[in-house]
């Protein structure tokens, strides 16, 4: 397997109050492809920050961040949106779906980016095949505003799918789901590390944890591996 | 290229999405838009066909922009010169004017001195060192014509315009009778006095019995008459055209870079007379009348547009406002700030368009109505056609407008921080 991700003491400080607070803290991570890690910690533990600084939103303040062997922790916001394209899928707890599109639509918002251009055609043909990934093909021309939360979560996941991905940031996305719809959305993730995408999952769900490879914690900006015992 | 073919086709894309998806908010900066984009339509539909009315105007009395002009004292010599120069010729006319009366042998006409059909300006008097006293006879049917004789068809040099009948014919033979065009102020005042056809010019073998062949609009208030130099020759001599003791004129009308021009004024030198020649400029003169007056509409246009403007930039902000998660998603999945930009720029740009659009439609169809209603008593709103330059002037108030108003908006998307969505 291909290191995808390698994080080594990526340390993150908030500034800008009385006491600069630190929410990383020398965080050591390695991903390889089709890879599941499941990321735990209470709130405000830096999970979502740590998602930030894998997925290019933000950056660390020290430590290296190598992606297939490249250092990218420094990247100008150019390349960093093209890696964000080329590399990186995203699934958030709030689904994050355009109300004005239908889902076919809210799908190829991740392909009309201005990263490349796909012909109308083909777009569809991409778009329909990320749909059929996640089981909504049915759905394509619905708008979120008719649909449950669960396939709500469907249509971003195969947003999040459409460009083939390396890997999948998933921030909470089963939050704002039951345990049920939470478990098939989960289902859809881990498909997708059958044919090689890694996966980072951040949640506070242990069950949902206990299905990645692996496990870290994270408490008060220190990730430590936990020891699967079976 | 491509990437920027790509780029320009995705935030179309997306921005027609959002135009779609917020059509009350497109209308309302359309609505607030609408009134600039008009008045800078109002103003530069109004501008054109004012300046095209003068143009026409002028080219009416003065000739079209380019014609030169000789002008010289009427001498018999500089008559025979000019005429036997330019006889055959197509890019040189003669015009020869004496006064001629029309009607009534022996009586004084309704309008003495060839004055506008509605003046009166006296009788003519015979002045000497005793005084002034009134000639002619009783005042009788008969009116005073200023008669200009030409060599060819003058009118591609001075457009007159058509009101009836036929324009002259210089392509048959002279007709003893020769045939006569009036201009609107003469044709006037035979409609008014029943006149006989008897016409009289001082030299004339004969009293003439002309015909009136059409009427034009000259642009002169003075009576004018029109007929060829050939046929009114046959009763009267040049001499007789081009008498310095009488109100005789003579000129010339030549297109630019014509050789008659060089010849003419040779041999006019030679024989002493010094001709005037000059270019006929109706549009450089026209244009400095028209600029101010211009200006002045354009900067108060200018200010409704502000107000659009600024209606659209404020619109521009709220929806940037609502659509923070949309573009810290966009960022997410790799949209470049720039981008963002880029689709804020294309829905204001559209809205400026669609106004535009609208604006000008209104227009073109208020210039019907315009038309329509008051065409009859305003000649120059006669099938008056919508003037392109309004067109491209509301398209490029539109784009202005759409460009001012969504800029701020745009950057604003553009610096949207990407982890809103993480924190959302």
């Amino acid at each position: 397997m291909s290191t995808l991700i390698e994080l080594a003491g990526i340390t993150k400080v908030l500034k800008g109050q009385e006491q600069p607070r630190t929410i990383l803290d020398g965080v050591h991570l390695t991903v390889e492809a089709g890879q599941s890690v499941a990321i735990v910690g209470r709130s405000g533990s830096g999970k979502s920050t740590l998602l930030s600084v894998i997925g290019l939103f933000d950056r660390a303040d020290s430590g290296s961040y190598r992606l297939e062997g490249q250092e990218i922790g420094r990247v100008p916001e150019r390349r960093a949106a093209r890696l964000r394209s080329s590399h990186f899928g995203f699934v958030f707890q709030r689904f994050f779906l355009l109300k004005h599109l239908t889902a076919a639509q809210n799908v190829a918002m991740a392909l009309v980016n201005g990263q490349g251009w796909l012909p109308r055609r083909q777009r569809r043909t991409r778009v329909m095949e990320a749909l059929e990934e996640v089981g909504i093909a049915h759905l394509a021309k619905n708008r979120p505003t008719k649909m449950s939360g669960g396939e709500q979560q469907r249509v971003a996941i195969a947003r999040a799918l459409v460009r083939d991905p390396k890997i999948l940031l998933a921030d909470e996305p089963t939050g704002a789901l039951d345990t049920e719809t939470g478990a098939l959305v989960i289902d859809a993730l881990l498909a997708a590390t059958r044919r090689g995408c890694g996966l980072i999952l951040v949640t506070h769900d242990r069950d949902h944890a206990a299905r990645m490879g692996r496990t870290h914690d994270l408490v008060d900006g220190v990730l430590n591996e936990r020891v699967a015992v079976r | 290229m491509r990437r920027f073919s790509g780029r320009f086709r995705s935030s179309l894309i997306i921005g027609l999405q959002g135009i779609r998806a917020r059509k009350l908010r497109t209308l309302l900066s359309m609505i607030s838009l609408f009134l600039g984009v008009l008045a800078v339509v109002v103003v530069q539909a109004g501008a054109s066909i004012a300046e095209r009315a003068l143009l026409a105007d002028l080219e009416l009395t003065a000739g079209y922009d380019g014609t030169r002009i000789m002008e010289m004292a009427p001498q018999q010599a500089a008559a025979d010169t000019v005429t036997t120069t330019v006889r055959g010729r197509t890019d040189a006319v003669a015009m020869l004017a004496v006064s001629g009366i029309i009607g009534e042998p022996g009586v004084t006409p309704v309008n003495p001195g060839g004055s506008p059909i509605d003046e009166d300006w006296g009788p003519p008097m015979n002045c000497d060192e005793n005084g002034c006293v009134p000639i002619g006879g009783p005042k009788g049917e008969a009116v005073e014509v200023r008669l200009t004789a030409l060599t060819g068809d003058v009118r591609q040099f001075r457009p007159f315009r058509q009101v009836s009948g036929q324009w002259l014919n210089f392509t048959t033979v002279p007709a003893m009778a020769p045939k006569l065009v009036l201009n609107r102020e003469a044709a006037k005042a035979f409609d008014r006095h029943r006149v006989p056809a008897e016409m009289r010019v001082g030299g004339a073998a004969n009293n003439v019995t002309p015909q009136f062949t059409g009427v034009v609009d000259d642009g002169d208030g003075q009576p004018r008459a029109y007929v060829r130099l050939d046929e009114l020759t046959t009763w009267l001599p040049t001499s007789r055209l081009a008498d310095p003791n009488t109100n005789s004129e003579l000129r010339l009308m030549m297109a630019a870079g014509s050789p008659v021009e060089q010849v003419v004024v040779s041999k006019l030198k030679g024989q002493g007379n010094e001709p005037y020649v000059y270019t006929v400029e109706t549009r450089k003169e026209q244009q400095k009348t028209l600029t101010l007056m211009q200006l002045v509409f354009f900067a108060m246009a200018g200010l409704v547009l502000l107000i659009g403007v600024a209606g659209i930039l404020n619109v521009g902000l709220a929806t940037v406002g609502e659509r923070v998660e949309e573009f810290a998603l966009r960022r997410a999945v790799g949209t470049p700030r720039f981008l963002l930009a880029g689709i804020v720029l294309v829905e204001t740009l559209l809205t400026g368009l669609l106004t535009a659009a609208a604006a000008i439609g209104v227009s073109v169809a208020g210039l019907r109505v315009v038309s329509m209603l008051v065409g009859n008593s305003q000649p120059i709103l006669q099938d008056v056609q919508f003037p392109w330059e309004a067109g491209v002037a509301g398209i490029i108030a539109g784009l202005v407008a759409g460009i001012l108003g969504g800029f701020i908006p745009a950057l604003r998307a553009a610096r949207i921080p990407i982890a809103t969505v993480m924190r959302a």
